[in-house]
């Protein structure tokens, strides 16, 4: 089994009970509670791909130079930096998001990083379920692990379709959930294939007590239970189709571990 | 210099700038919000209620807004910070 170095004990994960963290404002409260360690514990539990995928998120989206842009679901910003670059000193990019200390800490980033263009960067709080923009506004959107934490899927796209311009399109990354993921498994390059396999296992024996050493485990099984409920990609192209989309694709990345849905309007 | 000085007001949470304000609708009506200086908010018009700004961040989650009185559609008093939610 592919295994990857951590200095940090491994604890039994029976000794905390699942928390079931159902309605909106539990999700709000856990978002704000690990934000202070979220963008570390990406780049070491995805040994910093997840740079990658976000880049090929915001290529897919179309976004470009003067662009009024949205991303989703924002946290600490990393898409919407990204899609800062893209729209330029003309542009205009939205990051919103229901937490505010992620908001906080994506605003502080905005300012240390000090580039021009991210002048042109807004955080708002928002709810991606009731968006505070008006109809066919925005030239892209991107939604990065987000999708999965809403807890009404349907209407959230129906509120992107509405928000963006006839012909534009909605980028959304996040974990992939396979239809066949022992099929998917002999098709892999070995290294892959154990990290992909180990999906779960993963989740229980690295992410979780990584996590508890910053107090946090209890969020991040939230993950793995979140993956579960989330949907395959057909299904999330025939969410998109139902709202409206007239084009929906979903493609994976990251050896089938991650997912990007792109629809255009 | 001027990066530093907008960056100062939004900390200071003196509001949103205009281009903003002109972007952004109330998240239940879909209709235009009016800036409200002291203290920072947005106001919708057609629904009676007030979002705060805070740390020049509009809060537009539906339930960070605050009904207004209809003896108070023009000033706000000064539990303006309290949001109506069920938490």
């Amino acid at each position: 089994m592919h295994s990857l170095q951590f200095s940090v004990p491994l604890l039994p994960t029976s000794r905390f009970k699942r928390h079931s963290v159902r309605c909106a404002s539990d999700r709000q409260q856990l978002f704000n509670r690990i934000a202070p360690v979220y963008d570390n514990l990406n780049d070491l539990l995805s040994l910093g791909q997840h740079r990658i995928w976000k880049r090929m998120a915001v290529s897919w989206s179309g976004a470009k130079t003067g662009d009024s842009l949205l991303d989703l679901c924002c946290g600490s910003g990393d898409l919407t930096f990204l899609m800062s670059e893209k729209a330029g000193v003309d542009g205009k990019v939205i990051g919103l998001d229901f937490s505010k200390e992620q908001l906080s800490i994506a605003s502080s980033r905005q300012y240390l990083l000090s580039k021009a263009c991210y002048n042109n960067i807004e955080w708002v709080e928002g709810d991606a379920l009731d968006l505070p923009f008006s109809n066919g506004y925005f030239d892209a959107i991107t939604m990065g692990y987000g999708l999965r934490n809403v807890v009404d899927k349907r209407r959230a796209m129906q509120e992107m379709f509405r928000v963006l311009k006839p012909g534009s399109r909605v980028s959304i990354l996040d974990f992939n959930k396979s239809m066949q993921p022992f099929t998917a498994l002999f098709q892999m390059p070995l290294t892959i294939k154990s990290f992909s396999f180990g999906k779960e296992w993963m989740i229980d024996n690295v992410v979780v007590p990584t996590a508890t050493v910053y107090g946090l485990a209890k969020e991040y099984q939230y993950l793995k239970t979140s993956i579960d409920e989330f949907l395959t990609g057909k299904e999330l192209e025939k969410l998109a189709l139902d709202a409206g989309f007239s084009y929906a694709r979903h493609y994976e990345i990251g050896g089938g571990l991650m997912g990007n849905l792109v629809a255009a309007r | 210099m001027v990066r530093l000085s907008k960056w100062l007001l939004k900390e200071a949470g003196t509001g949103v700038n205009k281009t903003l304000s002109d972007i952004l609708v109330c998240p239940l009506s879909k209709q235009a919000l009016r800036v409200c200086e002291e203290p920072p908010s947005l106001i919708s018009d057609s629904i009676g209620v007030s979002f705060p700004i805070k740390d020049g961040i509009p809060c537009l989650v539906p339930t960070d807004g605050k009904i207004l009185d209809t003896d108070d559609t023009m000033k706000h008093d000064n539990a303006a910070d309290d949001s109506v939610n069920n938490k």
